[in-house]
């Protein structure tokens, strides 16, 4: 590529750059501010008293750790959940054949298409009646399976030759072996893209964990972040702020170590 | 066709019929291949030759027919992959596995001795010149160590038949002869009964101990490339083997004598006496371009004037197009250089090469 040129895409650029930056800098420079800092001065991107006591007022009003551990053990579970049954189920209608085939999978597609609210109330009865309430297991369980991965996995396993199958096929490898070592390899971009994106989609999920976790040790991030804002008592803003950013880091970290495969396109199968 | 002692026939296809969606792809395909018999399967795209590799792989099932590996039939032979190793046309090596991985996967998965395995892998490797590259993943190599790859990994399975599917299909021209000899080098070293599809004849001709070609999901003949070339069964044979491609003329059997263009043709004791007591008949005529011989000057009989309308120079021959007449044209090889554009030249057509095929059905009347 040419040497930055300040044309009119570039402008475009870099407008759209710092609409999606902006919010994030508000919201880290907030979380240094004093409690009066941040209604007077907003909208300084550089605090004018620096502080740390928002951290420290935060690790002293809830179990930091345990919030982190909880959200990350949530969003591990259903990524893992919608990875495993995604790459199975693709795997089925990529090689098997079977009865029906087509239908089952536009089956499949279709509850894409089925929103939330639809379901939110049945699911809910569901986790009631298993006792699951107030656990991790509870909030993931309605989400382990997941269309989206199945159709994304599907087209990644097209892309794979089907002389590879065959060859695998002649010299009788067995499918789990196919399956493990030669398909899996093969989609590995496909499939930490789309892991990254499940686990932060899940990361920072908010309506479904806020109906199964009442108790407060069961709290995911989101939910404890929305006890700072407007509780009872108004909020204290640099302390939401605060929280927040402690949120992020865990997506940000991810998606920093991964970001050479979540920039590749997904759909990429990695085998040019 | 010759009778083969069948205990000698690696693998054996009967009356296989293969239709897709009710469109016949192979029809009634018949064909016996003898141990340690390099096989080559020849025609042009679409005739169905890669889809009997497939059948005789396993990799489709027959609409019917029996398909017997050393006189077992396939669809019951549940271990039939053993005896059988495929090189496809893409190579199919593990992307994810270098080159060592790839010749070792199915040995460790079906539990062959570590030290066995790499007795035989070493030794494959040496031959196939890979030993340099047997740390590097398939994306770090040529089409050609590809290729060599996807041979070793055929080798390192030991099965007694092995499949090529267009294997030099992928590399660069300069190197195919050379990719084209290593073959024929393993198929003496090991004796394996190799079935190697091709759309190349010359591939077809210098690899095959015997040919089969293929047209429309038919076998055309099955011979020694010899006997393709000089003998062969029908137009379609005749025509799809040769550079550049045989000269076909109408030519007319009346009152037991050839006729082409006024003159009389001597016949062949073969030709005379597949011939004896038919009646008058068109007949097609074949003559290879490098047996229509050239002269400057009317030399012995019969000799047709024509008008040389194009010289290609090849620098080893020069390619003439020659028109007897302004229906009749045909393609000659000389080598001497001597003839130019536009003048008249004497044609002779050397008789044991005349070929002569049924006007109606196209087979070679002798057959």
């Amino acid at each position: 590529m040419r040497p930055f040129k300040a044309n009119g895409w570039h402008l475009l650029l870099l407008v759209i750059c710092l609409a999606l930056i902006l919010p994030v800098l508000f919201m880290v420079a907030n979380s240094f501010k004093t409690l009066q800092d941040s209604y007077h001065t907003m909208w300084q991107l550089i605090p004018l008293h620096p502080t740390l006591k928002n951290y420290q007022t935060l690790s002293r009003q809830v179990a930091l750790l345990r919030l982190i551990w909880n959200t990350f053990f949530m969003a591990t579970l259903v990524t893992l959940g919608k990875l495993s049954t995604g790459l199975l189920a693709a795997y089925a209608f990529q090689y098997f054949h079977f009865r029906g085939k087509r239908w089952v999978y536009f089956a499949f597609v279709a509850t894409i298409f089925i929103p939330f609210t639809v379901t939110m109330i049945p699911n809910y009865l569901v986790i009631a009646k298993a006792n699951l309430l107030n656990t991790a297991l509870g909030v993931a369980l309605p989400q382990l399976c997941d269309a989206t991965g199945i159709m994304i996995f599907l087209k990644a396993m097209a892309k794979i030759p089907r002389s590879l199958i065959e060859s695998a096929y002649l010299d009788q490898i067995p499918t789990h072996r196919l399956l493990m070592n030669i398909i899996i390899p093969i989609l590995r971009p496909s499939i930490i893209s789309i892991g990254a994106i499940f686990f932060i989609n899940s990361w920072n999920e908010y309506v479904w964990p806020t109906l199964i976790l009442k108790d407060k040790s069961s709290f995911t991030l989101p939910l404890a972040l929305q006890n700072y804002i407007s509780s009872e008592g108004g909020t204290n803003f640099p302390l939401a702020m605060a929280l927040a950013t402690i949120m992020i880091i865990v997506p940000l970290a991810i998606y920093m170590v991964f970001q050479r495969y979540i920039l590749n396109s997904i759909s990429n199968s990695g085998l040019k | 066709m010759i009778e083969i002692d069948t205990n000698e026939i690696a693998l054996e296809l009967k009356d296989v019929v293969k239709t897709y969606h009710k469109v016949p792809v192979i029809t009634q395909l018949n064909l016996q291949i003898k141990k340690g018999e390099f096989m080559v399967l020849l025609g042009p795209s679409g005739c169905g030759k890669s889809t009997t590799l497939r059948l005789i792989a396993g990799l489709e099932a027959p609409t019917a027919g029996e398909i017997r590996i050393a006189g077992t039939d396939r669809q019951s032979h549940a271990k039939a992959s053993d005896d059988i190793a495929m090189v496809f046309q893409d190579y199919a090596l593990y992307p994810n596995m270098t080159v060592y991985q790839n010749l070792d996967y199915a040995l460790k998965v079906h539990k062959v001795p570590k030290a066995a395995r790499q007795q035989r892998l070493t030794k494959i490797l040496a031959t196939l010149n890979l030993t340099a590259y047997q740390d590097r993943l398939p994306g770090q190599l040529s089409g050609g160590q590809k290729q060599r790859v996807a041979l070793g990994r055929g080798l390192a399975k030991k099965s007694p038949i092995f499949l090529l599917d267009e294997p030099l299909s992928n590399i660069d021209v300069q190197l195919r002869e050379k990719a084209r000899d290593e073959i024929q080098d393993l198929h003496q070293a090991n004796g394996q009964t190799i079935v190697y599809v091709t759309h190349d004849q010359l591939e077809a001709m210098a690899l095959g101990d015997r040919i089969a070609i293929m047209n429309a999901g038919k076998i055309q003949m099955v011979d020694t490339p010899d006997n393709i070339y000089n003998h062969p069964a029908n137009l379609f044979v005749a025509q799809f083997v040769g550079t550049p491609q045989i000269n076909i003329l109408a030519a007319q059997y009346q009152q037991g004598q050839l006729q082409f263009q006024g003159q009389t043709l001597p016949l062949t004791p073969g030709q005379a006496q597949a011939l004896a007591g038919q009646g008058d008949q068109g007949l097609d005529l074949g003559i290879r371009p490098e047996h229509v011989l050239v002269h400057s000057q009317p030399a012995g009989q019969p000799a047709y004037p024509a008008q040389v309308t194009q010289i290609i120079d090849y620098g080893r021959y020069q390619q003439l197009t020659l028109a007897v007449n302004a229906d009749t044209t045909l393609k000659a090889i000389t080598t001497n250089n001597d003839v130019t554009k536009d003048t008249t030249v004497y044609l002779t057509f050397a008789p044991k090469h005349i070929l002569l095929f049924d006007h109606k059905n196209q087979k070679n009347i002798e057959k």
